[in-house]
């Protein structure tokens, strides 16, 4: 039975399709709309609000807070300035990933923290011996992605700061009428974009604030499926979809090292002993086994199966998220991977997939097999392997005012 | 004081000393840092009352193993030992004595007193703890197989284990497996009718346990301490801390006390360096071996970062609670219990639900209104420990919880003192009045002073899953996983009491590994 | 004397019958003789009161063994499982907690007792599916004997020992733990919350005469998860129409391949000549023969009234009593005029629809375990109770409810002797709805009928020695090959050709038809018959 965010008595007048999901125990909005399409292009071309409240939120205070959380980030959390984000992972003893999120600095002592999955008790296991305080604020503490070209121009109608200079990947608090939000320039969708932060009383004010002034920039709602088209355009993995949760899995074989999830970039190994590191250090030297990469997959082989069965080619209209075998040949004798989620992308006009493959396999540029199943029958196509990041606007990081 | 050596012992009670003789016979340079200003850890005397010497916080010795007693030549440094266990009177409290000596025929005339059933009964005990006891030998002597790991070397120590256990013949065996187990007081009563000779031999099997005799597995405890106790040291265990010392300096081990240590020193790779003194002095070793508790080592010893999750959750469950008070009397005249004068070695518990009955006061947190006596009576035999004519009475009670409700303050002590003497008097009318002195050591205290945990005497509960790996299964050789930290304490296999055991294989597990 | 059988089964509880079933599958002339009018031993339904059908003993079930479904396909005959989607725990304080099939919804009940409790709950169940994996391959199999040195035991030996070894060493470890620890200090390894952990460790007691602080019972607590196992099986349930279901189906099954079942036959004797069993003597004085005797009593019953001491050896005579069965629970069947609802959570919501567990806290269990330990029945005892007609309606008349409730301690041994608890019956059963009436208001003014079983009674009505409902207690030296004695743990008895199938024997208690199913098996691989 899950349960309302504090945006619900907006969003449910507003989801007039009826489509939704369970989010964390959170009803969450599929589609405001019947088809999401218009929601997606709006993240693209002008801006979407999508109510983020179900992920897991984290105070952590104390004078110990950055060295506590470095033992259990990935990445050395005490490199962190004042006022910037970072994104990471964080694994278990034996180099499994366990969650990623995003980590706030607000202070000297003060972090916040954002999780998919409840990571208290996790993050309790490692105080022992910090001047560390968790405090799961999830409940108490609303979230508002306001994600695309025009966020920023929306934002900056009602909240008191400069906006223009806020840099990527960097946060701030503003004042909105009499109470304060806390912004991240920071989102899901891979391009320009902020995630606001907000006590849940205050939540419906916000929410319309936002939609008064959106008005002239065109936003809109958006659910959760216009989201997963832009996480897989921005390459951006999904816990429980692109990876598990090592806690919860019942077998090795479906729990992965922050390498093979193309996260190894934010791992710092050679400091203080953290989680994981003396299991990572080993994967460093002797190579991983797995890697998450984009797979291009092509179009015009896609069309000549259709074509044979006297069809025109068909894209299912959402992303998917099925576990699709990737071969190395078009024999179909070896399976050396899986796709995991995918989807025809509008902007970029192709049609492409994030998946994990052997390692040996990662070149990029080379080329695979992706099976499709056209008319009951499965067949192959090539795909060219990739960067998991198909789209990447620069104004997803650029300012307009050089700062 | 050197600040360079092969090897660090932290804690000189009677393993660490076991342990750092052992290397230093081995050709090590070996210091031992000892946190208290005397040696002995918990077998070391203390004087608890002007003039009144106690002779160690445990007083059993009889399960010291003559190995170990051989390998360092103990005798030649002065231990007295007799290769017999002490002569043992178990109390009725109206009245009723029986004495237990090494001498079956006697010990069976003397319950025949009260039961010609148990008289016999009492013969297949110990010819069936007689029949047992190679195999559980075997079992405390060596090294144990590493059951988790389970290699090929593991398992056939572990089928060499099993064969010793069908070697004792398919009755003996299934016999073994059958009471081991089963809850003592099913096991005793099945054989024994006489209400306070059962109490008094079940009483081995709950000491230092968080057990009463009618949970399972009790009787493995009983049959484990049957087995293991076959032998007497005049002068308790201070005498075998003398003894030690002597031979610790024979072979040029450093001994320093008042010397705590705050911190094992890890290198980059997490390997052991050094040992931080509590005056910040560093002292190098690349091998460092502690007798101090699995809690101690562990938690306080290094830094929470430096062991992982999964060692740090199995050291916190390892399950330590103490049960017990130690209370030293000093008595100005001689005790007398039931009538007989001159008894050393004496146990009181009436009837198997009065003990479990002890034991549910520890459940919600309380202790025993009459509590279970383990009494030793050092002075019969060592009349040095008391002014002429006078005694100390060293008496282990239970049961106390380690979490007393509103804390261990002198209040509740006072009471809980009270109850043994209150206790004492069945068995001894009038003793309240020649107690000239008394020190009462709440589980509270002996976490203090010996840094004990939960002032748990055996440095963790003897419950099956804790003897098997002992402590937790990724240090149940001696190594950890801190490459060249290891333990040597009452913490690992075979476990608490005084063996002198965990310090002797420790000490070749250092061995063996380097 | 009419036919010659292959098989004679003494006693038509579930075992029984799936013995029955599987021997006349596989061509055997069976015989199955009950001595009550009903069929089911104690998996029994009754109409004790007009439109009431109460599951007088056994209430749940959830470790019914599936294959043995599929083999005797009792689908077809009538085994239907209502899945229960809620455990409740009222609380005197008027609080409660309930634990959900939804994880997020358990989470967010959990969490207002403990956040970390709440999120290392899934954690849990994950280690203990991997346990179960372990139980299946002990319980799916006959006890190997370590006694023998005979290679085909040395291999069943290895293979468990292959399967132990796969665990890996984190959970073998657990696995030890598990065996050897109590319910209590095995949950404190994951939980700091008594709300939480109270009604999780009274898994480890149900049917024992233990305690949740007495070592050992953290095993029992695994068999309660062995429903887990089996994927699409939700874990506990209901029998439609009460458990009795669950036997009806078994013998419909076995008449089906032709099996012969007689009910108020009670069987007053094994036949026995030359050491061998050739056939049963009946109450009535009836006799008859078969080529072999299958019990599916209790083993103390089997041995020592059944065959008698003067068959048996001296050896085998002093085993057998040192058997403990020592039966620890009661049983209070109410029939209501209307829903009962508790203070705590009003309503006949879906959280009274699955078991509801009255263990407000370990200290609570604790003491009602003390009482017991000194021969008395527990005032305020450890209850688990189910509402059954909520969920079928078949049970009971419209609008009208059952109340069954398991209760625990009424030891069996009580100080004035077991023969005297007629005496204190009915101040057992106020106990019980007195200490219900504390979290249902007006309790007392729905009862329209109440049934009491003491241990005695159990034991009389459903010939369960001193009313142990396991047939048994589950501790270690009574499990694996020593259940219920070493050398005769294989379904074969110290007498040749008679054989045992019922909770008594390996695997143990609960309604898992897997000793009636294994005993099956052996005597037909044996070609014992």
């Amino acid at each position: 039975m899950p349960i309302k965010s504090p945006f619900f008595p907006r969003t449910s007048q507003l989801c007039t399709s009826m489509y939704w999901k369970e989010w964390a125990g959170y009803h969450a909005v599929s589609s405001y709309g019947t088809l999401h399409d218009v929601e997606y292009f709006a993240f693209r071309y002008s801006a979407g609000l999508l109510d983020i409240t179900p992920l897991f939120k984290y105070k952590i205070t104390g004078t110990d807070s950055a060295s506590f959380l470095s033992r259990v980030m990935v990445r050395d959390i005490s490199q962190l300035k004042i006022g910037r984000v970072t994104y990471c992972c964080w694994c278990n003893e034996d180099g499994k990933v366990v969650d990623d999120g995003t980590v706030m600095r607000r202070g000297e002592n003060e972090f916040f923290v954002t999780s998919a999955d409840p990571c208290f008790s996790w993050f309790s296991r490692f105080t022992r011996g910090y001047d560390v305080e968790v405090n799961d604020i999830s409940d108490q503490i609303a979230g508002l992605a306001v994600q695309g070209p025009t966020s920023r121009d929306i934002l900056k109608k009602f909240c008191d700061v400069d906006l223009d200079s806020l840099k990527f990947f960097s946060t701030t608090s503003a004042k909105v009428k009499d109470f304060e939000i806390y912004i991240s320039r920071t989102g899901y969708t891979g391009d320009l974009g902020y995630e606001l932060w907000i006590e849940n009383e205050n939540a419906l004010t916000l929410w319309d604030l936002i939609m008064d002034y959106g008005k002239s920039y065109d936003l809109r709602p958006a659910g959760l499926a216009a989201l997963d088209v832009t996480r897989v355009e921005a390459g951006l993995i999904l816990k429980d979809v692109d990876y598990y949760n090592a806690l919860h899995t019942l077998i090795e074989d479906r729990m992965s090292s922050p390498y093979e999830i193309s996260l190894g970039w934010t791992v710092n190994l050679e400091r203080d002993p953290f989680n994981g590191q003396a299991a990572l250090k080993a994967e460093k030297q002797a190579g991983s086994n797995w890697a998450i990469v984009g797979l291009d997959i092509d179009w015009v082989e896609i069309e000549e199966l259709y074509n044979r069965h006297g069809l025109p080619p068909e894209v299912g209209s959402t992303a998917w998220r099925d576990s699709i075998p990737i071969y190395v040949d078009s024999s179909m004798n070896k399976q050396i991977g899986y796709a995991t989620s995918g989807t025809w992308s509008p902007i970029l006009k192709k049609n492409i997939a994030l998946a994990t493959i052997e390692k040996k396999y990662d070149q990029i540029d080379s080329k695979l097999q992706i099976e499709v199943t056209v008319e009951h029958k499965r067949h192959t196509v090539t795909a060219t392997v990739s960067k998991p990041q198909f789209y990447n606007p620069e104004r997803k990081t650029s300012n307009p005012v050089k700062s | 004081m050197n600040d360079k050596y092969d090897i660090i012992v932290i804690g000189g009670g009677h393993n660490g000393l076991t342990a750092a003789t052992k290397l230093a016979k081995n050709g090590k340079k070996v210091a031992v840092i000892e946190k208290r200003q005397a040696l002995g850890g918990i077998a070391a005397g203390e004087e608890f009352h002007p003039g009144y010497k106690s002779t160690g916080l445990i007083h059993d010795t009889s399960t010291i193993r003559m190995s170990v007693v051989k390998s360092l030549n103990l005798k030649d440094f002065g231990l007295n030992i007799e290769e017999k266990r002490p002569n043992t009177t178990i109390l009725g409290s109206s009245g009723e004595c029986i004495e237990l000596s090494d001498n079956i025929e006697e010990t069976c005339q003397e319950i025949s007193k009260y039961s010609n059933k148990d008289a016999e009964a009492y013969k297949d005990y110990r010819s069936f703890i007689a029949s047992i006891r190679p195999f559980v030998d075997g079992l405390m002597n060596e090294m144990p197989p590493d059951l988790i790991k389970l290699g090929t070397k593991d398992l056939w120590t572990l089928l060499k284990k099993a064969i010793g256990l069908k070697r004792l013949g398919n009755k003996t065996m299934l016999e073994f497996l059958k009471v081991a187990p089963m809850s003592v007081a099913d096991f005793i009563n099945e054989r024994f009718e006489t209400e306070f000779l059962k109490a008094g031999l079940v009483a081995p099997a709950i000491y230092h346990s968080y057990t009463g005799p009618w949970s399972s597995y009790s009787t493995l405890n009983l049959l484990l301490w049957e087995c293991a106790s076959a032998n007497s040291i005049i002068g308790g265990p201070q005498a075998l801390v003398t003894a030690l010392e002597k031979a610790a300096i024979a072979v040029n081990v450093d001994i320093l006390t008042n010397c705590g240590a705050k911190q094992v020193l890890l290198d980059d790779n997490n390997e052991v360096m050094g040992v931080l003194l509590a005056d910040d002095k560093v002292v190098q070793a690349p091998i460092v071996a502690s007798s101090c508790t699995p809690l101690v080592t562990f938690y306080d010893l290094l830094k929470p970062n430096q062991i992982e999750y999964s060692l740090e959750h199995s050291i916190k469950h390892y399950r330590s609670r103490g049960t017990a008070v130690k209370v030293n009397l000093a008595l100005n005249k001689a005790l007398s219990l039931n009538g007989l004068s001159n008894i050393e070695y004496a146990r009181t518990g009436n009837s198997i639900d009065e003990m479990e009955k002890s034991f549910d006061f520890v459940k919600y947190r309380k202790f025993s209104v009459t509590p279970i006596l383990d009494i030793h009576v050092p002075s019969v035999s060592s009349p040095e420990l008391a002014p002429e004519n006078h005694c100390v009475v060293s008496v282990i009670a239970h049961f106390a919880s380690h979490e007393l409700e509103g804390g261990w303050s002198e209040d509740p002590k006072k009471v809980f003192g009270q109850n043994v003497i209150q206790t004492l008097e069945q068995y001894s009318p009038g003793i309240s009045n020649s107690v000239v002195g008394m020190e009462v050591l709440s589980p509270q205290d002996l976490e203090e002073r010996y840094g004990l945990a939960n002032g748990q005497v055996y440095h963790g509960e003897h419950a099956v899953d804790q003897i098997l790996t002992r402590p937790i299964p990724s240090c149940m050789r001696y190594s950890t996983p801190i490459s060249g930290l290891y333990l040597c304490g009452s913490g690992s296999h075979p476990g608490g009491g005084i063996t002198c055991m965990p310090g002797a294989l420790g000490s070749e597990a250092i061995l063996k590994n380097r | 004397m009419s036919k010659r059988y292959d098989s004679i089964i003494i006693g038509g509880g579930h075992n029984g019958l799936i013995c029955a079933a599987y021997l006349a599958k596989a061509g055997r002339k069976v015989l199955v003789l009950e001595k009550r009018h009903v069929l089911g031993g104690a998996a029994v339904s009754e109409e004790l009161y007009p439109g009431f059908t109460f599951s007088v003993a056994s209430y749940v079930v959830s470790l019914f063994r599936p294959h043995i479904i599929r083999e005797l396909n009792l689908a077809k005959h009538g085994y239907e499982i209502i899945p229960m989607d809620c455990s409740f725990l009222p609380l005197p304080n008027g609080d409660s907690l309930a634990r959900w099939a939804d994880p997020q919804r358990s989470r967010r009940e959990i969490a207002r007792f403990s956040q970390k409790d709440a999120e290392t709950y899934p954690e849990f169940s994950r280690v203990m599916t991997h346990m179960g994996k372990l139980a299946k391959a002990v319980i799916d199999h006959p006890a190997p004997d370590i006694t023998s040195m005979n290679p085909r035991e040395l291999a069943n030996i290895f293979r468990l020992g292959r399967t132990f070894k796969g665990l890996g060493p984190e959970l073998l470890h657990l696995n030890t733990k598990l065996v050897t620890m109590s319910a209590l200090d095995f949950l404190d390894l994951w939980f700091e919350s008594d709300v939480l952990k109270a009604p999780m460790a009274v898994s480890g007691i149900i049917g024992t005469f233990q305690g949740v602080r007495s070592p050992g019972t953290a095993y029992v607590l695994l068999h309660h998860y062995m429903g887990q196992l089996d994927g699409s099986f939700r874990s506990w349930g209901f029998s439609k129409g009460g458990t009795g279901g669950v036997s009806l189906a078994c013998a419909s099954s076995a008449r089906s391949y032709g099996a012969e079942i007689r009910t108020e036959a009670a069987v007053q004797q094994v036949l026995i000549k030359n050491g061998e069993a050739r056939g049963v003597v009946l109450e009535n004085g009836d006799e008859i023969l078969a080529n072999s005797i299958v019990s599916n009593l209790d083993p103390n019953r089997t041995y020592l009234k059944m065959v008698g001491e003067s068959e048996l050896d001296d050896e085998v005579v002093k085993e057998i009593k040192r058997y403990k069965l020592r039966g620890s629970s009661g049983k209070v069947n109410l029939a209501l005029d209307r829903v009962p609802e508790f203070s705590c959570r009003p309503g006949d919501g879906d959280h009274i629809r699955g078991d509801v567990a009255i263990a407000p806290s370990i200290d609570y269990l604790e003491k009602a375990f003390d009482q017991a330990k000194y021969g008395e029945f527990s005032t305020r005892p450890y209850i688990n109770a189910v509402i059954p007609s909520l969920t079928d309606p078949s049970v009971a008349p419209p609008g009208k409810h059952i109340l069954s409730c398991f209760v625990q301690y009424a030891p069996y041994h009580i100080k004035e002797g077991a023969e005297n608890w007629p005496k204190y019956r009915e101040a057992f059963g106020d106990a019980v709805v007195d200490t219900m009436a504390e979290y249902i208001p007006g309790l007392k003014d729905m009862i329209l009928y109440r049934q009491v079983l003491t241990p005695w009674d159990i034991e009389q009505t459903m010939g369960l020695t001193e009313g142990n409902i396991f047939q048994g207690e589950l501790s270690l030296e009574q499990l694996l090959f020593q259940r219920p004695l070493a050398g005769y743990a294989k379904y074969k008895t110290s007498i040749n050709k008679l054989w045992m199938c019922g909770s008594g024997t390996h695997p143990g208690g609960g309604i898992m038809g897997a000793g009636g199913e294994l005993c099956a098996k052996t005597m037909l691989n044996a070609r014992a018959i």
